[in-house]
């Protein structure tokens, strides 16, 4: 990795338009790798489709985003990506170790077997997110906690340098939720990058180092105390009566929190 | 009777031995698909799929006569026309997908009802939705050959993104898979099984050869793999029973076939160790 300030996600006056509904408007914006940044903003604010506009797909309208120097969709090996809880179905058939393998998967060709190098890589991701031992589990059978580490480990086992979790903290309780932070600190002290949408303030405070608060626009980006100044969340969760666009309903795909 | 009488004696004729194989060859194909139907939770949509197919048929019928090829690709198109009508329609209005489907399929079966009203002979409407096994002929059964075929050979070379779209579409969105190409293939692979199927099972019933011995082996399993073969192991074993008991029951084909699945279904949904309903009452309490 490249430490002299070229390692970073770049925003450049991205903006994105459904339709008539603007989603994000221009975003001008650089999150530096190997430290962890939670987005946030109200419901329709603009976090998911940030997160899917980094992983390149969700097309801009206008404006450019860079991973490093490459286009976000030269970048996926990259990338790592961990689902909201509820938009998986937990009574698939499907064990631990069936969901971590899925991490190798966008990088196997077509006939081509897990190689031992993928199986290590896989038992490597199970043993660091400690559920070697749970591996044969269905996942409805595990706690809250454990699923989620089952979903982190597969994202490890893709092998990427930049996670990016949608509410990785929605549904878990407080010792899952205290789990999870332990371990995002731990991905950030080894230089990992993380990109979580994040709609609770004070979960942020408590687990990010870095903050992008949205708006549709971008109200603050930095450390997270400065972006989660009182004047700044003021800005971005209670001033609905004065912006006509926050009235329009919110994106499609924008997710329920709550 | 003799166990030659029961199992061996029906398969002197040529009509049981074709009905025969060409239930077992779908029952491979529908076993699989059965299983993304229920995963994906497609099983009511698979259902208003194969209604949708009958004015197709019936328009080939009526225009090529009883040419395989005709009834194949009528059935396909208007299946085709359903699924991507019912997408657009749920694209452009406020309608949702399962309104739009809904309201076509219906519109598509009653024309269909309609157009077999005007076929020559009388008996047809009910062979179409039901199945007549004496019916199969050979181009039916190299058809259901092609087709399964075809439907395995896809699953088996692209068994990691079909596990992916089931299980995850946005993770597999999110490493560059193609979720809706995998969509559309899998809804033509539908269409195209429920087409060939159609002979045999009728195009009401062909649906319960795909969805019975994948929701039984639901119950069961734990494993996405083996999730698909004990659901092809089902529905060959049904078929084969099916057949046997219409032979001696003397009953339509399709309806033995998907009795036998069904009766497999019941036995799993209340016993399966795991995940039946005995066991959920018995631990006290639905969950």
């Amino acid at each position: 990795m490249d430490p002299s300030g070229q390692n970073i996600v770049l925003f450049r006056a991205a903006t994105v338009r459904y339709g008539r509904l603007t989603a994000l408007r221009d975003i001008t914006l650089e999150i530096p790798c190997g430290s962890s940044t939670a987005i946030l903003g109200r419901n329709g604010a603009g976090k998911s489709t940030l997160l899917r506009a980094v992983l390149g797909w969700q097309p801009l309208t206008s404006g450019e985003i860079r991973i490093g120097d490459a286009h976000p969709q030269h970048a996926r090996p990259r990338l790592a990506y961990v689902p909201q809880r509820h938009a998986i179905d937990w009574d698939f058939p499907i064990t631990v170790r069936g969901v971590v393998e899925q991490g190798r998967y966008p990088s196997l060709r077509l006939f081509r077997r897990m190689g031992q190098a993928d199986i290590d890589q896989v038992d490597g991701a199970m043993q660091e997110l400690g559920i070697s031992d749970i591996a044969h589990r269905q996942i409805r059978m595990l706690s809250g906690g454990q699923q989620q580490r089952a979903f982190l480990a597969r994202a490890l086992a893709q092998g990427g340098d930049i996670f990016l979790l949608d509410e990785p903290f929605a549904g878990l309780d407080l010792f899952a939720a205290e789990e999870l932070t332990h371990i995002l600190r731990n991905w950030e002290a080894q230089g990992r990058t993380v990109l979580a949408a994040v709609h609770d303030p004070a979960v942020a405070r408590h687990c990010f180092t870095r903050g992008v608060l949205l708006d549709t626009g971008l109200v603050a980006s930095g450390p997270i105390a400065d972006v989660l100044s009182p004047a700044n969340v003021d800005r971005a969760y209670r001033r609905e009566h004065c912006m006509h666009e926050s009235r329009a309903r919110p994106a499609a795909g924008e997710d329920a929190q709550g | 009777m003799s166990l030659h009488d029961l199992l061996i004696a029906p398969f002197s004729y040529e009509f049981m031995r074709r009905g025969l194989l060409s239930a077992m060859l779908l029952g491979v194909s529908g076993g699989l698909l059965g299983c993304v139907l229920v995963l994906r939770r497609l099983a009511l949509m698979g259902d208003a799929l194969s209604h949708s197919l009958l004015p197709g048929v019936a328009a080939a019928w009526l225009l090529f006569g009883t040419s395989t090829v005709a009834l194949f690709f009528g059935g396909l198109i208007a299946g085709l026309l359903t699924a991507l009508g019912s997408a657009l329609l749920s694209r452009l209005t406020r309608i949702k997908e399962d309104a739009a489907f809904g309201s076509l399929f219906i519109v598509f079966f009653g024309a269909g009802v309609a157009l077999t009203s005007r076929l020559p002979t009388r008996l047809n409407l009910a062979d179409f939705l039901f199945g007549n096994v004496l019916g199969v002929s050979a181009g039916d059964l190299w058809l259901a050959l092609a087709v399964s075929g075809v439907t395995a050979a896809v699953f088996v070379v692209f068994y990691r993104s079909i596990l992916l779209e089931t299980f995850d579409p946005v993770f597999h969105r999110a490493t560059g898979g193609r979720g809706g190409l995998v969509h559309m293939g899998f809804l033509t692979l539908t269409v195209l099984n429920l087409v060939a199927a159609m002979q045999t099972m009728g195009i009401v019933l062909a649906l319960g050869l795909f969805l019975l011995p994948a929701v039984s082996a639901y119950l069961w399993c734990d494993r996405f793999i083996s999730m698909l073969m004990l659901s092809i192991g089902l529905a060959l074993l049904g078929s084969a029973v099916g057949i046997v008991l219409s032979f001696h029951a003397g009953l339509a084909s399709g309806a033995a076939i998907v009795l036998c699945l069904g009766l497999i279904f019941i036995i799993s949904a209340l016993f399966s160790p795991r995940y039946g309903a005995v066991r959920s009452l018995w631990r006290g309490g639905v969950r």
